[in-house]
C-alpha cells in the first residue's frame, strides 16, 4: 500500500510537471511562428530569445522529473 | 538570402558563445560547491557534484543542437529544432537521475536537489542577465 502511494506520488509530479511544460512550451512555440510570420528579419533573435525562455519553462518540470525519479529508484 | 544568412549565423553563434560561457560559469561554482563540502562528508560533496552534472549534461546537450548555426533554417524548421532537442534534453535527464538513483549508493539526496535547483535558479540569473533585449519583445 506505501509503496503504491510512492508510485502514484511520483506519477502525479512528473504528470503535472509535464502538463505544465507542455502548455508553456507549445504556447511559446505558437507565438514564436506568429513573430516570424510578422517580422522574419527577426527570426534569429526569436530563436535566441525562445531558447532562454525555454529553459525557463522547463526548469521546474526537470526538478519535478527529478524528484519522480528518486520516488521510483531510491525510496 | 545570402545577407539575411549570415546575419543569422552571427546572431547564432554568438547567442552559442555566451551560453557556453554561462555553463562554464555553472561548472565551476559547482565543483566548487562540491569542494567545499568535501570539509563536510564525502558523499555530501560527491552527491553535490553529481547535481550539478545532472544539470549540465542535458543542458549542453540542448544548447549545442537548438543553436546549431544554420544559415538557411526557416522558422518551421528552426521550431521543429528546437522542439526535438528539448524532448531528447528531457530523456538525458530522466535517463541519467535513473542511473545516478540506481547505481550509486550511498547518496545524500538533499545535497543533489540542493545543488541542481541553485544550478537552476543561477543559470535564470545569468540568462536574464545575459541577453540585454530580453525585456525588450
Amino acid at each position: 500500500m506505501e509503496q503504491s502511494l510512492v508510485y502514484l506520488a511520483a506519477a502525479l509530479m512528473m504528470g503535472l510537471s509535464a502538463i505544465g511544460a507542455a502548455v508553456g512550451i507549445g504556447m511559446l512555440g505558437g507565438k514564436f511562428l506568429e513573430g516570424a510570420a510578422r517580422q522574419p528579419e527577426l527570426v534569429p533573435l526569436l530563436r535566441s530569445q525562445f531558447f532562454i525562455v525555454m529553459g525557463l519553462v522547463d526548469a521546474v518540470p526537470m526538478i519535478g522529473v527529478g524528484l519522480g525519479m528518486y520516488l521510483l529508484f531510491a525510496v | 538570402m545570402g545577407k539575411r544568412g549570415q546575419k543569422q549565423g552571427i546572431h547564432s553563434r554568438a547567442t552559442r558563445k555566451q551560453i557556453f560561457r554561462i555553463y562554464l560559469i555553472q561548472a565551476v561554482i559547482g565543483i566548487g560547491l562540491s569542494a567545499a563540502l568535501l570539509l563536510k562528508d564525502t558523499v555530501t560533496a560527491y552527491s553535490a557534484l553529481l547535481g550539478a552534472v545532472l544539470y549540465l549534461i542535458p543542458n549542453l546537450y540542448f544548447a549545442s543542437r537548438a543553436l546549431k548555426s544554420n544559415p538557411n533554417q526557416s522558422p518551421n524548421t528552426a521550431l521543429v529544432e528546437l522542439y526535438a532537442s528539448e524532448i531528447w534534453k528531457m530523456g538525458i535527464s530522466i535517463v541519467a537521475f535513473a542511473a545516478v538513483f540506481i547505481l550509486v549508493k550511498p547518496l545524500n539526496p538533499f545535497s543533489l536537489f540542493v545543488t541542481f535547483i541553485l544550478m537552476q535558479i543561477s543559470g535564470w540569473i545569468a540568462q536574464m542577465n545575459l541577453n540585454n533585449r530580453f525585456l525588450k519583445l
